[in-house]
């Protein structure tokens, strides 16, 4: 328990898991059923994707750094173990375990080895990776699609599975690996040095920061949290074609900034990510309860992102009036 | 460790140039363990080339540095640091998101195992906070600290490393009047805790009161190096001086006008109060004072970049409403500002559109740009003040300083000014083109503009001014006319606020 609470989330995020709360219980008085086991699997289940790809980029982000090419990544292994498992009728959910995320971590390789070491900025790397990997899915997939049954059984029966009516076990998985990230970023040098170099660049570098390597790892660990999204994406889905999670990328940013990752970098947690993630899936299930039209689910997307941008701004702001009063007052 | 005394540290004869320029030319710095050692001399004289030479930087080109006896290692911050040495600048790079223990730790965070140590990293931040007789919460993020309380911050962390020497690049410079007290406490503790204390600045007050002993450069060289008690702020002040001046073009005379600039009473209690003074057509007025005393402050506040809270700007004789650069320049005020960088140029826009940016109805034919005027605009202006450059669209980011400097210069006497502020005209420019500089803001006072020129550098004020007024801490403590100006007058308003010297 004392573990737990050591990790437990600055007021920013206790912030965001109140209006969590909020949201969930305003969603549940339109519509009761939200707040059933069932309501509330719903809500674990299609949150688990983006939720695993915020945890795998919110270190990016602190880091100053972006990665866009994480759902072009989850497009690719999840046709690419479709297809494996459809010409190996042995392959179990371990295998495509092990697969998805090796797939990943090689496009992770690629963004950390162009950004941390050739020095390019990372939006226009990923920007590029982006493009080349969903070519790629083209390319090989060949306008071949897959379905339940070219799947595992045994995968498609893990994303079945359910702990206690309401944990599913990709969301189990999620909060195993927020937690693990969490004390990671929080408990070792190597997360430690993320917040500073997303801080202060060039202090990083004058104070002898290992900055070429936690660049490069962080890029392969948000890659090889895209490859395991990509199991997860056939798990929740069951089908795959070329155009598996296109565009997806910017929710997840998305996602990551309500959750109180600045883009600027040096500050917000993984607990933060995860709680982002939620809360747009949850207004989405609100919406969807109050009977707005689906068309509308972007629009709204986006005036979350702005006012999360703006608490942030207002924040700054008082800080600001606060330290001019200071000096003022020691001026006297 | 070194006793207390023992020489620690030893510079001999230590030389570095940067291309064509020397910056040190043999400087001789004797440091020794317990004591507080204050480096004096005029900007440029070289004291930041010799603690960036220490700080592992810089390297030098020529003589000897002796570190306990041992040769001293130059090249990389690292390396510094690794042999004792702590550099605090003026402007302290904390990591701002992260807290105070963090900062103090950053690269060498203590750990139980794989896992930080938060405890003790708290603990022990805490622990130098006190002996630094600082009460700051080791868990508080550093953003939002104070000038003062982040050097506090940087000293902790310089403590942690067991530094042998410590060197400070202006640290009073932002701080107020009990931030320096604070700040002298924590020195001399430091020279309790028999570690040495390297410090630059131009407040001589302050010096005479806190340091053991004074070294004084000029031009590159030592001028001498003395215990504190065995020389006087009168010695000091004229081994300062005596800068040569002949790299400055010699000021012409003009006829002075009428009054084109009446400020009032200015004040804005964060920077500066009770600003009072006059320029008039063909006069060239000179704001002196150290870094950070107001001066820039008060040319924003009269071109109303920045509000201010009470007083009176006129111009012309007419008020000029507070807060809009807009309204300042269909006035006619036009403001060169000291970071021709970041405020002065659009740097990766060529030359022609930097210097027509402000002549907008100069350059239109019925509302459209006419590029042919453009051009023509840009030919004349590069012609006037012989700016180089390959094509009028090269980005101005191409070139060279002294350049960039005449292209702010060319785009504001475009829009012929009544009256051009002039925030440090000269910084980081070549000496010839130093020169160039002032035969054209000399030239611009002959055509009858107003001129109100900030610097730091004495020899331009005392060469190029008519008039000088100096400020101290946000006051204007002294106004001189050019007949008894002298460099000593001038320092010494600056840093002590006392007149004459």
């Amino acid at each position: 328990m004392n573990f737990l609470r050591r990790l437990k989330p600055s007021s920013r995020e206790g912030s965001l898991a109140i209006i969590l709360l909020v949201a969930v219980g305003g969603t549940g008085l339109i519509n009761p059923r939200f707040l059933t086991g069932d309501g509330t699997r719903d809500l674990l289940t299609s949150t688990s994707v983006v939720a695993l790809l915020a945890i795998g980029i919110a270190p990016i982000v602190v880091m100053r750094h972006i990665d866009l090419s994480i759902a072009s990544t989850v497009g690719l292994t999840a046709w690419l173990i479709a297809d494996m498992s459809a010409k190996n009728p042995e392959f179990t959910w371990v295998q495509c375990f092990i697969v998805g995320p090796i797939i990943g971590m090689a496009v992770g390789v690629l963004n950390g080895l162009l950004v941390a070491g050739l020095r390019l900025p990372s939006l226009v790397v990923t920007l590029g990776t982006l493009y080349i990997v969903r070519g790629l899915v083209y390319v090989v997939s060949n306008s071949v699609d897959y379905n339940a049954q070219e799947m595992p059984p045994s995968l498609l029966d893990l994303g079945q599975k359910v702990f206690f009516g309401l944990l599913p076990f990709t969301f189990l998985l999620v909060i195993i690996a927020m937690l693990a990230v969490a004390f990671f970023m929080k408990y070792t040098k190597g997360g430690r040095d993320a917040y500073a170099i997303g801080s202060n660049p060039p202090a990083a570098d004058l104070v002898g920061l290992k900055v070429f390597r936690r660049t490069f790892l962080a890029f392969v660990f948000s890659g090889f949290m895209a490859g395991l999204a990509g199991v997860f994406y056939l798990m929740r889905f069951a089908q795959v074609d070329s155009t598996a999670f296109y565009g997806q990328e910017l929710a997840v940013v998305a996602a990551v900034v309500i959750g109180g990752v600045t883009i600027m970098g040096g500050s917000g947690t993984v607990v933060g990510a995860v709680i982002g993630a939620l809360l747009v899936q949850t207004i989405q299930g609100g919406l969807a309860a109050l009977g707005v039209d689906a068309f509308w689910k972007s629009a709204i997307n986006g005036l979350l992102l702005i006012i999360a941008i703006y608490a942030d701004r207002i924040l700054a702001v008082r800080n600001e009036k606060q330290l001019l009063v200071q000096r003022i007052r020691e001026r006297v | 460790m070194a006793k207390k005394g023992e020489p620690l540290l030893e510079m001999n004869k230590v030389a570095k140039r940067f291309g064509g320029a020397i910056a040190l030319k043999g400087t001789d710095l004797k440091i020794r363990s317990g004591e507080i050692h204050a480096l004096l001399g005029e900007n440029g004289a070289g004291k930041s080339t010799m603690l960036k030479i220490l700080a592992g930087v810089h390297v030098n080109d020529g003589g000897t540095i002796k570190l306990g006896g041992k040769d001293f290692i130059t090249g990389s911050p690292q390396d510094s640091i690794a042999q004792g040495i702590a550099v605090i600048y003026q402007e302290p790079s904390l990591f701002l998101d992260l807290s105070l223990a963090e900062n103090v730790f950053i690269g060498r965070q203590p750990k139980k195992g794989k896992i930080i140590d938060w405890k003790f990293a708290q603990t022990e931040s805490a622990r130098l906070f006190k002996e630094l007789g600082v009460d700051l919460d080791p868990k508080r993020q550093a953003r939002g600290l104070s000038i003062a309380d982040q050097q506090v911050v940087e000293i902790a962390k310089a403590l942690s490393m067991n530094a042998n020497i410590i060197l400070m690049d202006e640290p009073t410079a932002a701080l107020s009047a009990s931030e320096v007290e604070r700040l002298m406490t924590v020195m001399k503790s430091l020279k309790a805790a028999n570690k040495a204390v390297i410090f630059v600045s131009h407040r001589l007050d302050e010096v005479f009161a806190i340091s053991d002993h004074i070294t004084v450069m000029r031009d590159g060289a030592t001028v001498s190096e003395s215990e504190v008690g065995a020389t006087n702020l009168q010695k000091v002040i004229k081994e300062m001086v005596g800068r040569e001046l002949t790299e400055l073009f010699p000021k012409t005379d003009h006829k002075i006008g009428e009054v084109v600039l009446e400020v009032n009473d200015l004040t804005n209690p964060a920077y500066f109060r009770n600003i009072s003074f006059k320029v008039k057509k063909g006069e060239i007025v000179a704001l002196a004072g150290l870094v950070g005393s107001g001066r820039s402050e008060v040319a924003r506040a009269i071109f109303g970049v920045d509000k201010y809270e009470s007083g009176s700007v006129k111009l012309n004789g007419k008020p000029l409403p507070a807060g809009s650069p807009i309204e300042s320049m269909a006035r006619k005020i036009a403001l060169v500002p000291e970071d021709r960088r970041q405020q002065g140029l659009f740097m990766v826009a060529g030359v022609n559109r930097n210097i027509s940016m402000e002549s907008f109805a100069q350059l239109t034919d019925r509302g459209l740009i006419n590029f042919k005027k453009e051009k023509s605009l840009t030919e004349t202006w590069r012609d006037k003040l012989s700016i180089k450059f390959v094509n009028q669209t090269d980005p101005v980011d191409r070139l060279s300083g002294g350049n960039q400097q005449k292209t702010v210069l060319a785009k504001w006497l475009a829009t012929n000014p009544d009256l051009l502020i002039i925030d440090e005209p000269t910084r980081g420019i070549d000496v010839a083109t130093k020169a160039e500089v002032h035969r054209l803001v000399d030239q611009a006072a002959g055509e009858g503009k107003a001129i109100l020129m900030i610097s730091s550098e004495l020899p331009e004020v005392l060469g190029m001014a008519d008039r000088i007024i100096v400020m101290r801490e946000g006051r204007q403590v002294a106004e001189l006319s050019r007949a008894e100006a002298t460099q000593e007058k001038v320092i010494a308003a600056a840093t002590t606020g006392k007149r004459g010297a």
